[in-house]
């Protein structure tokens, strides 16, 4: 059984690793981070499944899980143009090496991942 | 078997849609904190929405807490950039009514061949995604921090 402790713990961390993947992003460090995002979004989806049980609350909300074609979103989040046109071009990054979109790439799991941890 | 060609019906007539949306929230006197925005922050995440309904279903997929991301973005912006959760409310409704208008077309076209079973079924899809949405989002505007958050901008308003 998870603590409320721990579960707003996920989401800090969670917090945390997506702005930090983001971060990664918008200086074009590309390299493993749809493997990053991969593991991210698992995080991401059991603290939802976790709130949905109506056993906890959010002390701090988590960001949403997307950064398709949202520049309003990645502005609040504190990114400028240049880190904003970097974090799109990580989908045509995507798109490029894997033959695939990004949300495809989340689906298809080991397929995509980086050969450092397959 | 027309869960596709529904998909791509809605997908293919987006941009037509959204501009119907926009007058429709533009329009509506009830909905006040549209007032703010310009009208590229007005439609922001609301294509990502229907492309991620379309996706859904193209699939036959139900949504639920895992797979409505590009509605949690909204409802995530749409808090920060001041909207008041009744307005959110009322125009996540106006995108429903949109949507149904465009699929009873869809279906009411003979040459889509689109049968009843599946129109039910993608109308379902729609109903249930905007209201994971409205879920969330008092989830959102409920939770104590954006009470407190809340209360502060309303304060600020009125000195």
């Amino acid at each position: 059984m998870v603590s409320q402790e721990e579960f707003a713990r996920f989401v800090t961390d969670y917090n945390e690793d997506y702005i930090l993947l983001l971060t990664r992003a918008s200086k074009r460090h590309y390299d493993c981070l749809i493997t990053s995002f991969m593991v991210l979004k698992d995080l991401y989806n059991m603290i939802q499944v976790l709130f949905d049980t109506g056993q906890y609350t959010h002390e701090v909300l988590p960001y949403p899980y997307s950064f398709r074609a949202d520049a309003v979103l990645m502005r609040m989040l504190g990114f400028g143009e240049e880190g904003i046109e970097n974090i799109f071009g990580f989908l045509d990054y995507v798109k490029e090496t894997q033959g695939m979109e990004f949300e495809a790439c989340l689906e298809e799991g080991t397929l995509a991942m980086c050969d450092r941890v397959r | 078997m027309s869960q596709a060609i529904i998909a791509d019906g809605i997908k293919d007539k987006t941009r037509q849609l959204i501009e119907n949306w926009t007058t429709a929230v533009r329009d509506d006197p009830r909905i006040e904190s549209d007032g703010k925005l310009s009208t590229p922050e007005l439609i922001d995440h609301v294509p990502a929405i229907i492309e991620e309904i379309c996706e859904l279903i193209r699939s036959g997929e139900m949504p639920d807490v895992r797979n409505i991301s590009e509605a949690r973005v909204n409802v995530y912006t749409r808090f920060h950039q001041g909207y008041k959760g009744r307005d959110l409310v009322r125009e996540l409704s106006l995108l429903r009514i949109t949507l149904l208008d465009y699929l009873m077309e869809i279906s009411s076209d003979e040459s889509r061949a689109v049968d009843a079973k599946d129109r039910h079924e993608a109308a379902t899809i729609l109903n249930l995604y905007l209201d994971e949405e409205m879920r969330y989002a008092i989830t959102v505007y409920c939770n104590p921090s954006s009470i407190a958050r809340e209360e502060s901008n309303e304060n600020q308003d009125a000195t």
